[in-house]
């Protein structure tokens, strides 16, 4: 198993709400994923090509604002149903995993509108982290 | 204007780390601003200008998707860079909010750090208790 297959498995097992994680180099082209068994595609892949090249996008600017604010960690787009992280791998490479974002369901005593479910960064990038550390 | 005023106020009086509040329009283009007293802007305004409208033809184009594909209702769009994150959300159909919070590590970090955790809940209920009264 390579690296980045790895870096799939672990996230797939880390995190039983990311639905799909992939790899993508800095054309957008897919260069391996892993999709939740028995979950369907929200999304049909067109759209997903197409997110992915406006998040390159978004990467490649933001390496304008590095001599000011450090570099670029992650980004998360949040929509009701779904989150979309993505994670800068060097050399253009970038991670990309949709998340189920679903509300739980509400508590006896609470009533309060829901914004979603809290993506843990932290471990999903230690775990971008410990992998690149691998030899 | 005053309902956007009334937001960035109380966004700045919620959270001591946001450094900068801006609503903008469709093209990027500054309608209002709030900046902490205490901090200096850490990116120049060019650049901010040039994300503003970056993220607003992003967000033209994720609530599109958002109509074609089943994803709901768009939130919110958070960029984590080491010393900053940046914010922005669609406040109504025509305006963006762009925030951005210092994300510098809590001295007392003795594991790697990631940067601060943002309440996200609490400034999406801000912006949703303003739209509702308002």
């Amino acid at each position: 198993m390579d690296k980045d297959e790895k870096m799939l498995h672990m996230l797939m097992d880390f995190d039983p709400t990311i639905r799909f994680a992939a790899i993508v180099d800095k054309t957008g082209t897919i260069e391996i994923y892993s999709q939740r068994d028995g979950l369907k595609n929200l999304v049909p892949f067109d759209e997903t090509k197409q997110t992915l090249k406006r998040a390159l996008h978004a990467w490649d600017e933001n390496t304008r604002v590095k001599s000011f604010i450090g570099n670029g960690k992650y980004s998360i787009a949040s929509y009701k149903k779904i989150k979309r992280i993505t994670v800068p791998l060097g050399s253009g490479r970038m991670l990309f995993c949709t998340l189920n974002n679903e509300p739980m369901k509400k508590g006896i005593f609470s009533n309060k509108k829901s914004y979603g479910h809290l993506a843990d960064m932290g471990k999903i990038l230690s775990i971008v982290d410990f992998i690149k550390e691998q030899k | 204007m005053a309902r956007y005023e009334k937001v960035l106020n109380m966004l700045m009086d919620f959270d001591e780390n946001i450094r900068l509040a801006i609503i903008s329009d469709t093209d990027g283009k500054i309608l209002v601003s709030s900046k902490r007293d205490s901090v200096n802007l850490q990116v120049p305004i060019a650049e901010t200008k040039r994300a503003l409208k970056r993220e607003s033809d992003d967000w033209i184009d994720r609530c599109k998707s958002a109509d074609r594909v089943p994803l709901g209702e768009p939130l919110y769009h958070i960029t984590s860079f080491d010393k900053s994150k940046r914010i922005t959300l669609p406040i109504d159909a025509f305006h963006m909010l762009f925030i951005s919070i210092d994300n510098t590590p809590m001295k007392n970090t003795k594991k790697k750090s990631y940067g601060r955790m943002v309440e996200m809940g609490k400034l999406l209920s801000i912006v949703d208790f303003v739209n509702t009264f308002e």
